[in-house]
């Protein structure tokens, strides 16, 4: 009872739909201090509701967030992907790392990978990232997956400011090879 | 992918994305002060999402319920098991222009006999909040008596278990229920000025 959640491999992830079992990782992430720049510390109620809203999201929209999974250890190291709740001025790319996952390039990795597929397939190309001021490590991501800082804006009532990504879209060279 | 479910007047749908308005208006309005609203919009989109994302993770959750003849949505029914919750619920909320029409009793009376026949369920309840007079009601009418022995989501909330398979099949009660339905299918007087809220 999935709905259609594509897969993506990369290198040391796998990008994928939600398991029950995942759902631990993903409640010590939302009940954590690391989730302040998303709208928590949440109550576990909260972050069950954000979880399985995860899952509905795509069959609300036809894209969503995946999980992912980090292959050497099977365990949860994040959730990355494709964000449009009631209150969205547009299509978001956003991304949760979990304790222990920093650092390691996984985020760039998991959102890079994201945005391309989100190009290519969900007709959603030059999206942007909703990104606290002072979430120094997502602004550093952002800045390293070429985004540039468009406009301070407000979000749910917050503060906040629009990154806006380069198209990942394959670029179209003069002599028709593409890359 | 999820069952649909049809009775006299009504049926029951997955939760559909055209739906989302719907509940949105219910879940923002005073109407849902039972179920943990009222909600922004923010809120009311995640629960609804969730809503969707249930039937994914359980195999089970809440139906939309729609009118047999113009398919408007009337409230959603169903079973609802948030992680943590003691036992499975069994949960339903109109939206507030429809109330009192018998259509919680119809819908949940035909999710809680889905789950019994088809899925398996040996038993449900349903936690209320004590001032919730409307839905306590609607509970005993569905045969759940209050269960004092239960635990409880939160210590705010009465438990009401509902009748199990068993005393179900029996006979005198849902032959009850039927009886009412039938009557708001086919009422002999038609009530003005209903639902209050």
């Amino acid at each position: 009872m999935t709905p259609m959640i594509p897969i993506i491999q990369t290198k040391d992830l796998i990008l994928r739909g939600y398991l029950e079992s995942d759902f631990d990782a993903v409640a010590a992430f939302c009940k954590s201090p690391r989730s302040k720049f998303v709208g928590g510390p949440h109550d576990r109620w909260t972050c069950w509701r954000a979880f399985l809203a995860g899952v509905g999201h795509w069959t609300l929209r036809g894209f969503g967030m995946w999980i992912v999974e980090h292959r050497e250890t099977g365990r949860v190291a994040g959730r990355v992907g494709m964000i449009l709740n009631d209150g969205w001025q547009e299509p978001e790319l956003g991304w949760h790392m979990y304790d222990g996952f920093e650092g390691r390039g996984y985020a760039h990795q998991s959102v890079k990978a994201a945005r391309d597929y989100a190009a290519r397939h969900q007709g959603l190309d030059r999206v942007i990232s909703y990104i606290h001021a002072q979430n120094v490590r997502s602004v550093r991501l952002a800045h390293r997956l070429g985004a540039a800082f468009e406009r301070d804006v407000t979000l749910l009532g917050h503060p906040c400011q629009i990154y806006r990504h380069p198209s990942a879209l394959p670029t179209q060279i003069s002599n028709g090879v593409t890359t | 992918m999820i069952p649909v479910i049809e009775t006299q007047r009504l049926v029951l749908r997955g939760p559909e994305p055209e739906d989302y308005p719907d509940f949105k208006a219910t879940f923002s309005s005073y109407r849902s002060r039972f179920m943990g609203g009222p909600l922004n919009k923010y809120e009311a989109w995640m629960l609804y999402a969730a809503e969707i994302g249930h039937w994914n993770i359980r195999g089970y959750g809440m139906w939309m319920i729609h009118d047999r003849d113009s398919d408007k949505t009337l409230g959603m029914a169903g079973g609802w098991s948030p992680a943590g919750w003691p036992e499975r619920e069994l949960a339903w909320i109109i939206w507030p222009g429809e109330a009192g029409k018998g259509y919680a009793l119809e819908a949940t009376h035909a999710a809680r006999d889905f789950f019994y026949t088809q899925q398996g369920w040996d038993g449900a309840v349903s936690y209320i909040d004590p001032k919730n007079l409307d839905s306590i009601r609607l509970a005993e009418r569905l045969g759940a008596k209050k269960d004092h022995e239960a635990a409880t989501i939160d210590g705010n909330d009465a438990v009401y278990r509902h009748p199990s398979p068993a005393r179900l099949r029996d006979g005198q009660l849902a032959d009850g229920i039927a009886l009412e339905i039938n009557h708001y299918c086919d009422p002999l007087f038609k009530p003005k000025g209903f639902p209050v809220d």
